[in-house]
């Protein structure tokens, strides 16, 4: 039977062996250090792709939204100013959907949401309720966030306006864009 | 080499060699358990990513007026897509959690993928390589969302006796797992007043029976997302969608006051729908409030000046 037997270091006489020890314990506590060192660097690296990734996918996704958003109920004409037409914004409808954002804070994923008119220009001014009238931007959505590149569409802004006491649809050259948040920068 | 056999056979080993024995497995040992936490990491990385991706890829569908879209996706290993509906809040959650078939085991992962502006109606899980999504707008009276119908292509669907409209409907999708003709003994039976099929509708009664439940649907777009989810994940997507119709009510109403400025009156109240849509609580009310959205759906139509949507 094989039996394991310690070497006697209190026999020892030179200090050889000691400073060997020694050299070995500080050589494994580097090499784990090292390791360990490495693995972090790897994780910290890993962990940017991961935020670079997700900040893709908010870029990708925020492209892909922009012709959704138009198009989607809270948005889009419907059958309010004569038959049904892709890319038209209600803009009556965005301006109460304004007054009522806090719900829609975080529904479709993105940190801004704008409707600049373009044509017939209006200058910068930003709606509200009492310059309704003549206004160029409606900032419908705005989170105090940093933003990704933004992604924009042509649309159509319409809405009811009144002529000589008739009731006429008005509608605008504008255009969509939606920012999503960059979370590398957190 | 301090090691040696000494005269009685016995193996002598000294202090370093045996303190760097002791501390090399130490440090095996923790290497293969940072290793190991490393690919879980990953996983449910990939997971997650995969998940957002699926959600990012839906977004086309979702412009879709009139008919339905049919898109598909394939994934390159075995997966299950499970859909995690939660209806708590504003507008309640879409969550999507995916489970990926790795050396033979499904990966686990928590990590749910959530969108509030989604409604996927499917089984619990989905499962296979290759999904179908096919799309229709929900009209209640205005437009609510576009509803989203995902199946694996391992699940084929059979719709032999559909009414005419149905069966045309589907017919156009040439979605390769939904079938109005020559289906086989393993397809999934969804039949419209038959007995003993897997799926039975009574499209009258707006009524979906399957395993033993009836579930209650309005419209064409409710009866598809009865027939392809499980009634839990029916429930709960119906639910918030009722929330959405409520929010929506709300905005219209507003718009109403907002417009008549310019002399154009809508003669709408959405309030009561809003309440009706508010105070859902199951499948069982939807005709109810089927029939106030149908009566202002109504209204709206016959305004050709000011209607609101």
């Amino acid at each position: 039977m094989m039996q394991i037997r310690f070497a006697d270091y209190g026999k020892m006489k030179n200090k050889k062996s000691q400073l060997k020890i020694q050299q070995m314990a500080f050589m494994l506590m580097a090499v784990t250090l090292f390791f360990v060192l490495a693995g972090m660097f790897v994780l910290v690296y890993r962990f940017s792709q991961v935020k670079q990734s997700a900040s893709v996918l908010e870029e990708q996704n925020s492209k892909l939204l922009v012709t959704k958003l138009a198009n989607s109920p809270e948005f889009s004409c419907g059958n309010a100013f004569g038959s049904s037409r892709i890319s038209c914004i209600d803009a009556d409808k965005a301006m109460m959907l304004k007054r009522n954002i806090d719900k829609y804070t975080n529904f479709w994923g993105v940190a801004s949401i704008e409707i600049r008119k373009v044509y017939p220009a209006g200058g910068n001014s930003t709606c509200t309720l009492l310059n309704y009238q003549n206004c160029s931007i409606i900032k419908v959505l705005s989170k105090n966030v940093n933003l990704l590149p933004a992604s924009s569409n042509f649309v159509s802004l319409c809405k009811k306006d009144v002529y000589n006491e008739e009731v006429y649809d008005k509608c605008e050259l504008a255009v969509f864009i939606v920012s999503s948040e960059d979370k590398r920068t957190k | 080499m301090n090691r040696k056999f000494s005269k009685q056979g016995a193996l002598e080993i000294s202090f370093p060699w045996l303190f760097a024995i002791v501390a090399g497995i130490f440090i095996l040992f923790l290497s293969i358990y940072g290793v190991t936490r490393f690919i879980k990491t990953e996983q449910t990385t990939i997971d997650a990513k995969t998940g957002k991706e699926i959600g990012v890829l839906l977004n086309p569908l979702e412009t879709s007026f009139e008919s339905g879209a049919v898109t598909y996706f394939i994934l390159p290993v075995s997966t299950r897509i499970y859909n995690k509906c939660d209806s708590i809040g504003d507008f309640g959650k879409q969550g999507i959690q995916i489970s990926q078939m790795s050396f033979n085991k499904w990966t686990e992962t928590n990590v749910n993928v959530n969108f509030q502006n989604k409604y996927i109606f499917s089984k619990d899980y989905a499962e296979g390589k290759k999904f179908y999504v096919f799309s229709k707008p929900f009209q209640f009276p205005f437009k609510v969302a576009d509803l989203m119908y995902m199946t694996s292509s391992l699940d084929r669907y059979c719709f032999a006796d559909a009414p005419g409209e149905i069966s045309e409907e589907l017919a156009n999708l040439n979605q390769e797992n939904i079938l109005v003709e020559n289906c086989s003994e393993e397809d999934i039976d969804v039949c419209f007043g038959g007995i003993n099929c897997d799926i039975n509708v009574n499209y009258d009664m707006g009524v979906v029976e399957k395993e033993g439940d009836s579930i209650y649907f309005y419209g064409d777009a409710l009866m598809y997302a009865a027939i392809f989810s499980d009634e839990y994940v029916y429930e709960c997507q119906l639910n918030r969608l009722m929330k959405r119709v409520s929010s929506l009510s709300l905005i219209y109403n507003d718009k109403a006051s907002f417009i008549s400025r310019t002399g154009c009156y809508s003669n709408l109240d959405l309030s009561f729908l809003s309440g009706a849509a508010e105070s859902f609580s199951n499948s069982a009310d939807i005709s109810s409030i089927g029939f106030i959205a149908d009566d202002v759906g109504l209204k709206n139509d016959a305004n050709s000046v000011c209607r609101l949507w």
